[in-house]
């Protein structure tokens, strides 16, 4: 079966161009669009769900809601989702949060109005209560980041605490014993959930977790810096530090420095996200990879079984990717056999 | 058909209705819809597609490398996304393919996602490619037995086409994982995937030929997924496909009696082409005719009936012996194999010091010519 790219290429114009011919939009000449028709007949090219899509006056955009665009990590995710919504002829928006519940209902509302056709929330601040409202203007979407329970909506999630667990549990099985944890800005579900999986690896070890060794961070590398300083700073400072992502991480890497000490063999530092970065700061950083450019793809996938009226009866998914332990070079292991099957 | 050595060698597998029980194995001649079209033009019964994943990423260079019989490989999966693999799969099923979809993911809800949308774009049967011994570290999926159930599981009640799972000979117990899937409603088993190897290293520039831990497949490793298809068929109801350093009909024939019921093939085509496909077919046609079996049914598993236990082996006093001279002057493979130093030859003559000789019976597969006999002391 063709798609969209291919009746453009058979055509000789752009996706863009199609896209419009199928939006019957006025700025086509009917030479063009002549053109585009003829392809379609040849190619066999049937509208995904297109012609129901004109009926129903779709506007061919998705918006994916992410909580802060200056963190690399939401962009690999912005990427997945565009993969996607490319193949299918569909621009998305992107919307900057910025852990901001206030702003997050504010782009909702510009969304509805704009009648997006679908809706992506990565890692969002609102209730259930609030995401159900959107089903009265009958637009999908699909959640990404932590998993709800109580939700009967397509999620997309990943285990935050079972990742932060992998992470410190590595940090045990290295030899630390005094573990700080840098932790994510409160107002995140999934700060509360990578702290759990943190104090739970603790436990596991018979090690008490104490108040002293977490610090509160704000997922910026400021925060990872400061919090490590303060750290630093304590009469028994600690051996290791587990900072709740990679950018905290690479903060906290930087204060070790700063203070004329050296990353593993003063202070081993972990992270979490698995940013491309880490893999480039000095020493490599161990850390926890988030799925989020997976995710992207799943959750526009599932997005448009709902636009293309495939999803069928099926219930709601609840699609979990799996978080992975990604070792380098921070935290001072000797096991290269662990990073070559990464 | 061929007029006079026409067989009919359509089988049933899982439900499936295959015109013969060749299929091309997951791997790099099944990468694209056009690919399929082409093997099941040369002949294959059914043809199974490189592993489809979520998220792709470019191959790695260089990726192959042969060294006598073996490949290693370190290949990782499709470079097609999803969405792409919609229309290669479509295409090929507008040929005529039978497609056995092979994919991949990290937890079960994931595989069964997509699952569901490989079954959507059509294809007739699933096959888990959980057993690939890079890209995934050292022991995932395929080495955990309660892990591929769950994974399995959530496959089998998600979808209505068959789903087979590929096992790896990466692990202690193939047996055991034959079972997990099983019990968790696989409705077959393929085996082998690929053995982890190093094909070799080059002492100069002292580096390993390829440029980490990879695959090895090939002629080199037929014994290995032998063995791997009579114990599953030993341990499990459901059929199982075999795979390994297929590259004749011989070998389909030796799978089959120890138990495959269909079988598939990579290393062999990619070094002979697809052609041979048909030669194999052929000569598949020919032997079944000239030993007046009917189906396949009336082979299969016949080797695991003499397969024993140490107990049941009756320790026999063979000794070796010459049937006949020896024409070749220059072959003494015979004379230096003999552990024993019981064999001897002089010009054309070959003797057999029965004192000396323990039965071990090297001689009789060491010499081209078959010369040796085991008869009793
Ligand atoms: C280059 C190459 C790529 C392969 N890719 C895959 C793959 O994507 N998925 C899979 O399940 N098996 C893959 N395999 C394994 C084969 O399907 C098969 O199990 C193995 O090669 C043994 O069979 P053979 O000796 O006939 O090659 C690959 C093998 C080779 C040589």
């Amino acid at each position: 079966m063709a798609n969209i790219r291919d009746v453009a290429k058979k055509a000789g114009v752009s996706v863009a161009t199609v896209s419009r011919v199928l939006n019957r939009a006025s700025n086509v000449s009917p030479k063009t669009a002549d053109a585009v028709l003829a392809a379609m007949q040849e190619l066999h090219f049937t509208p995904n769900g297109l012609a129901r899509g004109l009926a129903l006056n779709r506007t061919r955009t998705i918006a994916l809601l992410i909580p802060n665009i200056v963190n690399p990590l939401y962009p690999e995710m912005a990427k997945g989702v565009e993969d996607v919504a490319h193949q299918k002829g569909y621009n998305v928006l992107l919307c900057n949060t910025e852990e901001d519940i206030a702003k997050e209902r504010d782009y909702l509302t510009m969304l509805i109005e704009r009648r997006v056709d679908g809706l992506i929330l990565m890692s969002t601040l609102l209730t259930n209560d609030n995401l159900l409202q959107i089903r009265e203007y009958n637009i999908p979407f699909v959640l990404t980041g932590r998993y709800r329970q109580d939700l009967e909506a397509d999620i997309v999630y990943t285990d935050y605490a079972y990742g932060s667990y992998l992470a410190v549990h590595h940090l045990l099985e290295v030899g630390y014993q005094r573990i700080a944890h840098i932790s994510g800005s409160a107002i995140q579900w999934e700060s509360q959930e990578k702290l759990s999986g943190f104090k739970k690896a603790l436990r596991e070890a018979q090690l008490t977790v104490e108040a002293k060794y977490i610090v509160e961070g704000d997922n910026e590398i400021e925060g990872g810096y400061l919090g490590t300083m303060r750290l630093l700073h304590l009469s028994e400072k600690p051996q290791a530090i587990f900072a709740a992502n990679d950018l905290m991480a690479i903060g906290a890497i930087d204060a070790v420095k700063a203070q004329g000490l050296r990353v593993p063999s003063d202070v081993a530092v972990a992270g979490f996200d698995d940013i491309r970065m880490s893999a480039l700061v000095e020493p490599k950083l161990t850390t926890v990879s988030h799925p989020v450019h997976k995710m992207g793809l799943i959750a526009a996938r599932l997005l448009f079984d709902h636009i293309d009226g495939g999803a069928g009866e099926d219930a709601t998914q609840k699609i979990l990717l799996q978080p992975k332990l990604m070792v380098r070079k921070s935290c001072g292991h000797e096991n290269r056999l662990r990073e070559i099957f990464n | 058909m061929r007029g006079e050595t026409y067989m009919d060698l359509a089988v049933d597998f899982m439900g499936l209705k295959l015109k013969n029980p060749i299929m091309v194995a997951a791997g790099p001649l099944t990468a694209t819809g056009e690919m399929l079209r082409q093997a099941v033009e040369a002949g294959a019964g059914a043809v199974v597609t490189k592993t489809i994943v979520n998220e792709i990423r470019p191959k790695v260079r260089p990726r192959l490398a042969a060294l006598g019989e073996g490949m290693q490989n370190i290949e990782l999966y499709t470079e097609f996304s999803l969405e792409a693999w919609e229309h290669e799969i479509r295409y090929a099923k507008s040929h005529g393919a039978v497609i056995i979809a092979n994919i991949l993911a990290h937890t079960p809800s994931e595989m069964a996602d997509i699952a569901l949308r490989v079954e959507k774009f059509g294809a007739d049967a699933i096959e888990l490619g959980v057993a690939c011994p890079h890209g995934e570290g050292l022991e995932g999926l395929f080495a955990d037995p309660a892990q591929l159930y769950s994974f399995t599981k959530s496959v089998v009640q998600r979808v209505n086409i068959p789903v087979m799972v590929k096992l790896s000979p990466n692990v202690t117990n193939m047996a055991k994982m034959a079972m997990s899937a099983e019990q968790a409603g696989a409705s077959a088993v393929s085996a082998i995937d690929t053995v982890r190897a190093i094909i070799g290293v080059d002492l100069e520039s002292g580096r390993p030929l390829l440029s980490t831990y990879g695959g090895y497949s090939g002629p080199p490793v037929r014994p290995i997924g032998l063995a791997a298809v009579a114990l599953i068929s030993q341990a499990a109801k459901i059929p199982v496909c075999g795979i390994g350093g297929i590259s004749n009909s011989h070998h389909v024939l030796e799978y089959m009696m120890l138990g495959a019921s269909t079988v598939q093939l990579c290393t062999s085509l990619i070094l002979n082409g697809l052609d041979s496909l048909s030669k194999i077919i052929h000569d598949l046609e020919t032997w079944l005719m000239q030993h007046n079996v009917a189906d396949f049914g009336q082979i299969r598993g016949k080797a695991l009936q003499s397969l024993k236990s140490f107990e049941e082996i009756k320790v026999e006093p063979y000794v070796a012996k010459a049937l006949q001279g020896c024409s070749d002057l220059s072959c003494n493979l015979c004379v230096r194999g003999c552990i024993y130093k019981a064999v001897h030859k002089s010009k054309f003559k070959v003797t057999v010091d029965q004192n000396l000789c323990t039965g071990c019976g090297l001689c009789l597969s060491v010499c081209p010519d078959k010369a040796f006999v085991l008869e009793w002391k």
